[in-house]
């Protein structure tokens, strides 16, 4: 019975603690806790400088103690001092400062961060002496295979839009979807509509069928794929047009075979009429009846010809 | 064979002026009928996710279009033997056209297979045959060039419609565009409108006022002649030359396509970046839009026109040939260089074709002979690029395709080149064997030419006096036995 007190005070304690840590956000870009979470995993991801504007790409989906290592061969003349810093999206992160040793012939700058939430992520860069830098693009995993042209519906019909999560990156919690209305994203519950709206969840992909179009219904709309830590949005463009749309060049096309067929028939016409006043023998006029009596018959003349 | 054909069709043809017109309409209807059914795979994403079908359930689509449109060869045949060409290649235009606008509509995969599938690929056999046979009744001397630049519009059309389908979904989605396709189709009834029927012989008058009212007694002659000609022939089968084309070209068939099907996946494969492997199709578009028309015109010279069929092994065998060395390629410049030569022997051989079997059946034969080639040409088009397929996938490497399509080729480029000097030789023989028998019939036939040719036939003929062939032969016995 004790043990059991004690053991919840214990916890109670732990929740506290943690409690503490989670308050510790506020409005202004924060700077993230340089002190690692134990009871998160750990990830360390190196890199070496070879040129300018590198940019190294960090996927992840739970939150994790990102550790990221830097290293530099350094200058020619290579000093055994130099400062390194870290910034995040642009913004120099407070403390950071470190000097740095010439070890191995290299400079190496590394610091853990916890990346526990949306704001977590971001740009982060290593720097050497104000000038070499490495990005590290920490973000959750982006839709590669998305569809860049606009999906072409008609008014009344009902359109498909899919998105998918490459084989090759994690697969998603769940999907979400967006509607675009103005700069503000509207999220579609398929529930409250089901009649118009009708979601289709795979684990990798998504398909989002709208019914019973209507103009109104063209736009952005977005797809979300929800990872612990944040959500990864793709786009994709609806257009409904009305039938008039194609009809247009139908008839327009219709209208000229139209024309071009009846000019040559009556080309025709008016030459072998020419040609029969003439009296001319060879007459191209054919009835368009009956070319085929022509075909036999000249086989049958030719026949005729060679038996006699 | 020219001498003989001059009397099988009881006229001269025209050799030019009316017949290019021709040979334009006959660019546009071949030019539909190979490119349609290839341009629709532009398509097929967008289709897929509508109807939520399969990848291979809307290739079959294109199939089933290909499949019909050589399959309905007999059909077309038939028809063109009972109305001509004009009346068949409109009809084919219309069916296209209408088999377009109601796919548009179309809400299931089974019915995009009706009506794409069996319908337009009907109405593309219309078109193709009817082609086909009206060029053979406008040219002769001409006719390897006329057959040249008619097969062009296959790549010229596949270059035009790639980027127009292109352009269609993206402003109508695919609905709206096979609604637009199915009035561009309706320009083959153009094509057929400018296919006037040929002059009729000059020593025929009096059927000439006759046909204009259907008579009886003319009607049962006609019918009794067309049933000498009926659409399945199977005494085509005892001709020693058709069988030789026959299987040279089923052999050819078989490996022609899954190359090309595959192209750009094993140039991926390679390592080679998308767009590059893209590149390589349209150029090789490009060069095959150049190389028919000027194999045709080579097949037309003088040198070449008496050995056209070993020509058109050369061609074969050189096309098997590229296959069998494109395994070996690993580079960029290779594979462009690989995709040039490969280009030029699969319009060589395409050029030369129609033009070969023209050349062995005569014009007379021709329209039955084409119905039953490519219909029994269809089951090697459907198996080819599956068979191929297969063998990707089971070995995981595309260089056995590639071995497996050149073998074939080749082999069928060899056997045709060994089989026509055969065939020349027995025909040599069994002419000489006849020359004796028939002097007599020979010399009745001479006085009767003489009345007809003018100066410059006669020179034209006089070259090819060298050759013989099964045309010839199979004619001669025609005249011989009694109606």
């Amino acid at each position: 019975m004790l043990a059991s007190w004690k053991q919840l005070i214990f916890q109670i304690l732990l929740l506290l603690i943690s409690c503490r840590h989670i308050n510790t956000t506020s409005p202004d870009p924060t700077p993230p806790p340089l002190v690692p979470i134990d009871s998160l995993p750990r990830d360390v991801r190196r890199a070496a400088f070879k040129g300018e504007g590198q940019i190294e790409k960090v996927e992840l989906l739970n939150p994790v103690n990102l550790e990221l290592v830097c290293t530099w061969t350094g200058h020619q003349n290579k000093e055994s001092n130099i400062t390194g810093f870290w910034r995040k999206d642009g913004l120099e992160i407070e403390n950071s400062h470190l000097t740095v040793q010439l070890e191995n012939e290299q400079y190496q700058l590394q610091q853990v961060f916890n990346i526990v939430s949306e704001e977590n992520l971001g740009n982060y860069s290593c720097v050497f002496e104000s000038e070499v830098k490495i990005d590290f693009v920490v973000a959750v995993p982006q839709i590669g295979e998305i569809r860049d042209k606009p999906v072409v519906t008609y008014v009344g019909d009902s359109g498909v839009i899919t998105c998918k999560m490459e084989d090759s990156k994690p697969m998603p919690n769940t999907w979400k979807w967006y509607k675009a209305n103005g700069t503000d994203k509207e999220e579609i519950f398929a529930a409250a509509e089901p009649q118009r709206y009708e979601i289709k969840n795979n684990e990798r992909k998504t398909k989002l069928l709208v019914n019973n179009l209507t103009m109104a219904d063209s736009g952005l709309y977005y797809c979300g794929a929800v990872y612990t830590l944040s959500t990864s949005m793709g786009h994709v463009e609806l257009k409904v047009i009305t039938y008039y749309e194609p009809l247009k060049p139908f008839m327009a096309i219709v209208a000229e075979v139209f024309i071009l067929v009846t000019a040559i028939l009556l080309f025709e016409r008016s030459r072998s009429k020419k040609n029969d006043t003439e009296g001319d023998m060879m007459s191209d006029q054919t009835n368009t009846l009956s070319p085929g009596e022509n075909n036999g018959l000249e086989g049958s003349s030719s026949m005729r010809q060679r038996k006699t | 064979m020219p001498i003989a054909s001059n009397d099988e069709l009881g006229y001269k043809p025209l050799d030019g002026g009316w017949g290019w017109v021709v040979v334009f309409g006959a660019h546009i209807a071949i030019g539909f009928a190979y490119a349609m059914p290839k341009a629709l795979s532009i398509f097929y994403n967008d289709i897929q996710e509508d109807l939520e079908c399969s990848s291979s359930e809307i290739a079959l689509m294109s199939s089933i279009m290909l499949a019909v449109m050589y399959a309905g060869g007999p059909l077309s045949s038939w028809l063109v033997l009972r109305f001509g060409s004009r009346p068949v290649v409109i009809l084919g235009g219309l069916m296209c056209g209408v088999s377009m606008v109601t796919a548009s509509f179309g809400s299931s995969i089974i019915y995009l297979y009706i009506c794409v599938g069996i319908i337009g690929g009907c109405g593309l056999a219309f078109n193709l045959n009817a082609s086909l046979n009206i060029i053979s009744k406008y040219f002769l001397v001409r006719r390897p060039l006329a057959n040249g630049l008619a097969m062009a519009g296959s790549p010229v059309f596949l270059c035009i419609l790639a980027p127009v389908n292109q352009y269609l979904l993206d402003s109508y989605g695919w609905r709206g565009s096979l609604l637009v396709l199915g009035a561009i189709m309706l320009n083959c009834c153009v094509a057929g409108a400018l296919m006037r029927p040929v002059a009729q012989p000059p020593s025929s008058p009096p059927e000439q006022k006759v046909e204009e009212q259907p008579n009886n007694t003319n009607s049962n002659l006609k019918e009794s002649c067309l049933k000498n000609i009926s659409f399945f022939d199977v005494s085509f089968f005892k001709d020693r030359g058709f069988i030789i084309y026959l299987f040279g070209s089923i052999m050819f068939i078989f490996g022609a396509y899954a190359p090309f099907l595959f192209l750009s996946a094993y140039a991926i494969s390679q390592g080679i970046d998308e767009h590059s492997a893209a590149y390589l199709l349209s150029f090789m578009g490009f060069v095959d839009m150049v190389v028919r028309p000027g194999t045709g015109l080579t097949a037309n010279s003088k040198w070449i026109r008496p050995r056209i069929q070993y020509f058109f092994s050369f061609a074969v065998t050189y096309n098997g040939l590229c296959h069998l060395l494109c395994p070996l390629i690993h580079s960029y410049s290779f594979l462009l260089f690989y995709t040039f030569c490969f280009a030029m022997s699969f319009g060589m051989v395409f050029a030369l074709i129609f033009e070969c079997l023209m050349d062995l059946m005569g014009p007379q034969r021709f329209p039955s002979a084409v119905g039953m080639v490519t219909i029994i040409e269809c089951f090697p088009m459907l198996l080819g690029p599956p068979i191929a397929g297969l063998l990707v996938d089971i070995t995981g490497d595309y260089k056995y395709l590639f071995i497996l399509c050149g073998s074939v080729i080749f082999t069928g480029g060899v056997f045709l080149f060994v089989m026509n000097i055969y065939n020349d030789h027995m025909l040599k023989k069994e002419k000489n064997a006849k020359d004796r028998e028939q002097n007599q019939k020979n010399m009745e036939d001479q006085d009767h030419k003489d009345i007809k040719r003018t100066p410059k036939a006669m020179m034209e003929q006089t070259e090819f006096e060298v050759t013989e062939d099964n045309g010839a032969q199979g004619d001669l016995e025609i005249a011989e036995t009694p109606n």
